[in-house]
């Protein structure tokens, strides 16, 4: 076992002390001088034509400097999901992607965005909102997308003749499930939906654009990916702009969650401050949150599964239709990745997969921790527990016997499956939570008002998306005079601890203690590219740049050494020398040494102008295919009078390959199943189907999970290094929520005999579902 | 037109002075008017305790708190939690226990728990649960947190910290 100094220790995180200080600037803690305050007229028709907008009382108010409506916006449509700028060209097409304007000409949903004004302060922004005449003649609006698929229905985007976004087969449909399974034992099918779960980042979205006239752009904005908004605004948004004139700045984010792979308010504050020629700051409410853009795109399952007497499976068939509101946003890449995941968990001969992306007059999906997988393994973790029923098999069993084996396919099909340690979790997670003491076999009836169950759900998630998106990533090493390093990174942290994991990982391959190490991040004029931050990419991408640049840097400082010893008479190559506390030592005499902060210093501090700043890139495209695992298991306990369902203990076993800093995975996977309690039990995105209004508009109305209704959650981390992660590291951002809808839903068909196939799973629709069992 | 009036407040101790209108509220005058951001302005209703400062050692949440209602009294907010740069036993636990990610709860948490550890200097896990039961956090989970004001009521039992 390789003893390092700073890999796999628990290092605060270099942005701890100014979040507990209240020091630390975030987006909306920015001000610039001259700064304007900008706001977003929403419509509040579901679907309407507008017919008349007057702005002149607004733009007469004293202290209002701009009111926009579509007709001062560029004409040329985008999407708001950057995504699209990382993805090959043939995984995009057709001319559903490109369906937005910086601010509507129409209403396709109550809170779509039709004017924009900016003003003084906030106060005054509000008030001229408020002066805007709009004159809307209503169109008949749709809000259930089985609805808004039918011939008829009122066609939500003009130059499309149905609400169709866009249909397509899985890349990598295989065999012939039809086939498979008149051939099988034992078949099921299952359907469900899963919900439009909101983020609820706690820093709204804002964005502060900075556009003189004559000048660069200068955006900042919470945002996971700035090097592709900054890409797809000269791209798409503002022709004008080619990407050199686009500074992109992401201060810490409150929060991300995958809901800013995208724009967001930017381009409003953008169009703001070039009309203005002054700094504009766009701000958001938490209802224009909620009710605005932007949620879990809310997928309708369908799913056939088959397997042999023996408990293999022979087929999978999957449809999705894809609920993406009024835009298409993230609506089609979350489908394509819950088929990747799904259809691709575990081995299986004939695989069958499509999806159709519907347009409604609702709030806009958007890209969500889970990305499709999670809404996904909801249908297919139970249909997984329903075939095992069938084959009379435990459930454990079952997947044990399912799962891939290393040099498989992995998920993402064409390529190999390389790393893989899912039986060790599934074996760990079922002994922790006492599977063989407390699973009594299926079809066992409890007792009781009280009943008790468990259940349990696998799944795989990418590490890094080589293959299907464009993943390079680079950093750059800056050694300072005084030996400390500077390491620049692209993206911001948005709380999962990726700048500390960086520097760690920097520490330990430049041979140089943390605190050597600063991190430089989130702005695009002095990062390299890189496409954001998701994907669980960021520590297996990143990290492997930092590390190529540790060893660039290396190198560079052996060659300095060679001629440091070389003066003192000592003849030495690049083979005999390491870096280790800070020091360039030969590795045969350690205590014969030269400081690294020496050799720094000396390169620039060099009169004789021989030496240079000591300054490396590194990149890293991974070509491996590595992704994460876990398993889950949790014990519930139903309350059948009232439908109440409490988690008793939840136990997730991952495949963490290594813990960079084992606090910080702890902490990514705590959070992940919290918010996969939300999504599993409380929270529920409600439009009104009558009004196409969104009424769980608050934190009151839509309800996350709170400090006090947590279960004690037991995170297990398997670490079996995987060779293509930094250390042997694998990504840890989403898998926590994943697997904890289905398992909670197992655990629920084992406590009380009942499957739900929406989500939430709340105590109304458990209490309806048992009155039905007892008819 | 509203009335606008010179209003004093202490706040972490220093006298401060702001122009406020009647309408005004007490986070956005502690943000925009004196630069105070450390007190997050996330729902704008009281839902969520991101904006938590103590009012004569009591929490309040600043969002749906009138400026003008405070005039006078003492305002603790988390700039003021340092002493003299020495961390707050709650601030070192935070860091040192991962109670942190994204760290916009962060400043609202620490004062609902400075603000509970005065009353229970000796309290249970659930019981942190429960007190902190008005402050949303959407990254952590909330165990690291309960594990970080446990350790932080630890040392500040250790060192007698607690009245």
């Amino acid at each position: 076992m390789t003893e390092f100094t700073t890999i796999g220790k628990n290092k605060t995180k270099p942005d701890a002390l100014s979040k507990v200080t209240g020091s630390c600037i975030y987006t909306e803690d920015t001000v610039l001088p001259g700064m304007l305050e900008g706001r977003i007229l929403r419509s509040t028709r579901p679907h309407a034509e507008i017919v008349r907008i007057d702005t002149t009382k607004a733009r007469a108010l004293p202290g209002v400097f701009a009111v926009l409506t579509h007709d001062d916006c560029p004409k040329d449509k985008w999407t708001r999901s950057s995504m699209a700028e990382a993805l090959p060209a043939a995984a995009f097409e057709g001319e559903a992607v490109l369906d937005q304007y910086i601010l509507s000409e129409k209403s396709r949903y109550i809170g779509d965005w039709i004017g924009a004004v900016a003003a003084t302060d906030v106060y005054t922004a509000e008030k001229a909102l408020e002066l805007i005449e709009v004159e809307y003649k209503d169109l008949p609006f749709v809000v259930n997308p089985y609805e808004a698929r039918k011939p008829g229905a009122p066609v939500i985007h003009e130059d499309k003749t149905q609400n169709i976004a866009q249909a397509m087969d899985h890349e990598f449909n295989c065999g012939d499930v039809e086939k498979a399974f008149s051939e099988s034992d034992y078949v099921v099918e299952f359907a469900g939906k899963s919900s439009r779960q909101k983020h609820c980042q706690l820093e709204p979205d804002v964005a502060i654009a900075d556009w003189q006239k004559g000048g660069r752009l200068t955006m900042i904005s919470t945002t996971q990916g700035p090097h592709l908004c900054k890409k797809a605004f000269a791209r798409r948004v503002f022709l004008e702009l080619k990407e050199g004139d686009i500074r992109w700045i992401t201060p810490y984010l409150g929060g991300g969650f995958g809901g800013r792979l995208a724009f967001n308010v930017e381009p409003v504050a953008a169009l703001l401050s070039k009309v203005t020629s002054k700094p504009v700051r766009v701000t958001t409410t938490r209802e224009e949150d909620f009710a605005g853009w932007g949620a879990r795109t809310e997928q309708y399952q369908t799913m056939k599964l088959g397997a042999t007497k023996d408990g293999a499976l022979t087929g999978i068939e999957m449809h999705i239709m894809s609920d993406s509101g009024a835009y298409y946003s993230h609506s089609g890449t979350t489908a394509l990745v819950n088929m990747q995941h799904t259809l691709g968990l575990f081995r299986c001969p004939n695989i069958h997969g499509d999806m159709e992306i519907i347009y409604t007059n609702t709030p806009t999906s958007s890209g969500f921790r889970g990305y499709g997988n999670a809404e996904g393994a909801f249908i297919l973790q139970q249909g997984m527990d329903m075939l095992a029923e069938k084959a009379g098999m435990d459930p454990v069993e079952f997947r044990l016997r399912n799962v891939k084996e290393v040099g498989e396919p992995s998920f993402f099909i064409p390529k190999a499956l390389e790393h893989c340690a899912l039986k060790e979790c599934i074996e760990e997670g079922a002994k922790e939570i006492g599977w063989e003491e407390k699973w009594k076999g299926w079809g066992d009836k409890k007792t009781g008002r009280l009943r008790r169950g468990v259940g349990m759900s696998v799944m795989n998630h990418a590490s890094g998306a080589g293959g299907f998106l464009l993943e390079h990533s680079n950093a750059i090493l800056k050694m300072n005079e005084d030996g400390s390093a500077n390491l620049t990174v692209a993206p911001s942290d948005m709380g999962q601890g990726i700048n500390g994991a960086l520097c760690q990982i920097a520490a330990e391959a430049l041979g140089v203690s943390f605190e050597e190490i600063h991190i430089v991040y989130g702005d695009t004029d002095t990062s390299l590219f890189d496409i954001g931050s998701h994907a669980c990419r960021s520590i297996t991408v990143i990290g492997n740049a930092v590390i190529d640049a540790a060893n660039k840097m290396k190198k560079r400082l052996y060659e300095c050494a060679i001629k440091k010893f070389e003066a003192q008479g000592i003849t030495v190559k690049e083979d005999d020398l390491n870096v280790l506390n800070g020091a360039v030592v030969i590795k045969s005499d350690t205590d014969n040494k030269i400081s690294v902060a020496e050799i720094s210093h000396d390169e620039i501090y060099n009169y004789s102008a021989e030496g240079g700043h000591l300054v490396v890139t590194g990149s890293y495209l991974p070509q491996a295919h590595s992704p994460n695992f876990q398993a889950a298991f949790c014990e519930v306990e139903v309350d059948v009078d009232t439908g109440v369902l409490k988690v008793v203990r939840y136990v997730a076993a991952h495949d963490i390959g290594k813990a960079i800093n084992p606090q910080s995975v702890e902490g990514q996977l705590e959070g992940g199943v919290v918010q996969g309690l939300g999504f599993a039990l409380t929270e529920d995105f409600v439009v009104d189907e009558k009004t196409g209004r969104v009424l769980s508009d608050s934190f009151a109305t839509y309800k996350l999970p709170g400090c006090s209704e947590i279960p004690e959650i037991k995170s297990i981390l398997i670490e079996d290094p995987t060779p293509f992660g930094p250390f042997g590291a694998k990504g840890v951002g989403e898998p926590g929520l994943v697997n904890v809808a289905p398992a909670i839903a197992n655990a629920l068909y084992d406590a009380v005999g009942i499957r739900i196939n929406t989500l939430p799973i709340t105590p109304e629709k458990i209490l309806s579902a048992l009155n039905t069992l007892a008819r | 037109m509203m009335s606008k009036e010179i209003a004093t407040f202490s706040i972490n101790g220093a006298p401060y002075e702001a122009i406020v209108e009647p309408q005004m509220l007490l986070v956005d005058v502690l943000r925009d008017n004196l630069g105070m951001t450390g007190t997050k302005r996330v729902c704008g209703a009281g839902d969520c305790g991101a904006c938590t400062v103590l009012i004569d050692g009591k929490p309040i949440e600043a969002c749906i708190t009138l400026a003008v209602a405070v005039k006078g009294k003492s305002i603790e907010t988390v700039e003021g939690m340092a002493d003299n740069g020495n961390l707050h036993p709650l601030q070192q636990a935070f860091m040192d226990y991962g109670g942190t990610q994204c760290g916009y709860c962060t400043p609202g948490i620490l004062m609902t728990a400075q603000a509970y550890l005065e009353e229970n200097e000796n309290p249970t896990r659930r019981e942190v649960a429960e007190a902190l039961s008005g402050n949303l956090c959407r990254c952590t989970g909330y165990v690291k947190i309960i594990d970080s004001v446990m350790a932080a009521a630890e040392e500040m039992r250790s060192k007698g910290a607690v009245k």
